[in-house]
């Protein structure tokens, strides 16, 4: 091996390439082996198994009746709304803070800024258990800052911030969320170019222009890529809400857990709502990236 | 000013919540709006109650395997695709990086659950396919921070120079490359054995009786007591905030070497 390479930088181009080539197919593909095995019997044939099994009944009959259920049944239409609806603004809380955090980011001293960051990109390990009860602890019904909100207006105990419901729930999720959007975000502020504004200025641009021709196509791109993290996140996200609602919010992942570990056992409904949700958040996906390609081109 | 006054505020959103739990774990009691009492009663609790302490021993036992398995699988595959100048090296890159998106741990749990259940691999409800559910999730970041380290020392120039020199693969490897990634591997290391000690959506999909892990526990705890379950939180929170107290070290490291 090593002479091989020493030797190929002697000779000429021709030769160097087989050589790489011949390398190549030797320890590359060899070093990708262990993985590509792991990833194809791991995940690529779990997923392919459970889309033909989606496919028939509990008695192995074959039939489309699991995905008409995901259409027609009440409780799985009120639940992919639900989930679209929720997504969506758990995205866009999580968006819009993390940009804002990341613009206050890039603006502090270095030192500041790493610290932030660094903070920030806390959340990405935590539990969803664990920020579950965190928040429980401070906004339950009679968590801290309801407690303190209540002495110091001296209002009933029927007054409280009500973190079991829908709104309750995307704030807790926002914790997740609006770190995550800050570490993409930080990412694309700093590849700002203070000259590219400068130069727009300099050309005579008004304020307005800055933004609309300069900063906003500069950072739309990464915006929409880091909003398709958010939303894939939250489309598949439910350890957090079954451990502060249970069962009584109707979300398209909580029914998939729910068919697949829980009372209402069964595999093949389960693997046809997890496709619904891979198509869902495939055509979201596609969309952005859409989006921000189409973008990027008018940009330049 | 304003710059700092939000400044302040934002780490006080971080820094709040996490202080809940660790504050209500040392506490006797907390009913009203200042804590009552200092006691350890509750991370004695994990230790001596058999049913918290063999939780503690799975889960860090699948976080130790999944990280094995992690870096055994994902460092020579980022080593591999580092090296694919071609269009399907950059393909197989982003795919590596799209694949988390489009298949969330949710869907890949209930893959999992369903795809071994018979002999040969009637691997469902065990610890084994709970530390696979672990790598799989644990891949995407190991992944991406492996090879921005493979990227950042241009590992390519790197070998060739060595190689010039008349080093081996193996003293390549030995005396090059592996010092150089060795922060980016043991990042990618830290993240993985935080974040599969405390996943909780997947592993309650997949696992059974047999393989209950810490967050499983959390889950049963937050419903019977809250006084155990907060010493529970809290561990998990010291054991993410230790992973980045390092992590942070390794990337300073880094930093510091690069600038050399």
């Amino acid at each position: 091996m090593p002479d091989i390479t020493v030797t190929a930088v002697r000779k000429p181009m021709e030769r160097r390439k087989v050589v790489w080539l011949a390398s190549f197919l030797r320890a590359e593909v060899l070093l990708l082996l262990p993985f590509l095995l792991f990833l194809g019997l791991f995940e690529i044939y779990p997923l392919i198994n459970m889309a033909v099994r989606s496919l028939f009944d509990t008695n192995g009959t074959f039939t489309f009746q699991n995905y008409i259920n995901v259409f027609t049944k009440p409780q799985f239409r009120v639940a992919i709304r639900n989930s679209l609806l929720f997504a969506s603004a758990a995205s866009l809380v999580g968006g819009i803070g993390g940009t804002f955090v990341a613009a206050l980011a890039v603006r502090l001293p270095s030192r500041w800024r790493n610290f932030l960051l660094s903070l920030y990109a806390l959340p990405m390990t935590l539990s969803g258990l664990v920020v579950a009860f965190a928040f429980i602890v401070l906004l339950g019904r009679n968590g801290v800052l309801n407690l303190i909100v209540r002495r110091a207006f001296n209002l009933p105990p029927t007054v409280y911030f009500n973190l079991y419901d829908w709104p309750g729930i995307v704030m807790v999720y926002a914790f997740f969320q609006i770190p995550l959007m800050t570490l993409s975000m930080a990412a694309v502020f700093e590849n700002l170019d203070p000259s590219l504004i400068e130069a727009a200025r300099n050309l005579g641009a008004r304020p307005w222009q800055v933004w609309r021709y300069v900063v906003i196509p500069v950072l739309l791109p990464g915006f929409l890529a880091g909003m398709s993290i958010q939303f894939a996140g939250m489309m598949g996200a439910f350890g957090t809400v079954l451990a502060l609602v249970g069962m009584a919010k109707n979300l398209l992942s909580l029914q998939i857990y729910s068919h697949a570990s829980e009372s209402t056992y069964n595999l093949p409904q389960a693997g046809a709502l997890a496709i619904v949700l891979i198509a869902i958040t495939g055509v979201a996906l596609a969309l952005l990236s859409w989006g921000a390609r189409r973008l990027a081109r008018r940009g330049t | 000013m304003i710059r700092w006054i939000l400044f302040v505020f934002l780490v006080l959103y971080i820094v709040v919540p996490m202080l809940m739990p660790v504050i209500f774990s040392f506490s006797v009691f907390w009913q009203d709006i200042l804590p009552q009492g200092f006691t350890l009663r509750w991370y004695e609790a994990i230790l001596t109650r058999p049913a918290n302490y063999e939780a503690l021993l799975v889960s860090l036992t699948v976080a130790s395997s999944a990280v094995l398995l992690n870096v055994l699988i994902t460092v020579p595959a980022a080593y591999a695709l580092n090296r694919m100048a071609s269009k399907w090296g950059q393909r197989l890159r982003e795919g590596a990086m799209i694949l988390p998106l489009i298949f969330p741990p949710l869907v890949v749990g209930t893959a999992l659950l369903q795809a071994f259940t018979r002999p040969p691999l009637a691997l469902t409800g065990t610890l084994w396919m709970v530390i696979i559910a672990h790598t799989i999730l644990g891949f995407p970041f190991m992944f991406r921070i492996v090879l921005a380290a493979f990227q950042t020392i241009d590992e390519r120039t790197l070998s060739e120079a060595a190689a010039s020199l008349g080093a081996n693969l193996w003293q390549r490897m030995r005396y090059v490359l592996i010092p150089n990634v060795l922060p980016g591997i043991l990042s990618g290391a830290l993240l993985v054995f935080a974040i599969s000690m405390g996943e909780f959506e997947v592993t309650s999909m997949v696992a059974g009786f047999t393989a209950q892990t810490l967050p499983l526990r959390l889950f049963q705890q937050i419903r019977n007591d809250m006084r155990v379950a907060s010493a529970i939180t809290a561990f998990l929170i010291y054991v993410s905030f230790l992973s980045f107290m390092l992590m942070s070290y390794l990337g300073a490291r880094m930093r510091r070497l690069r600038a050399l």
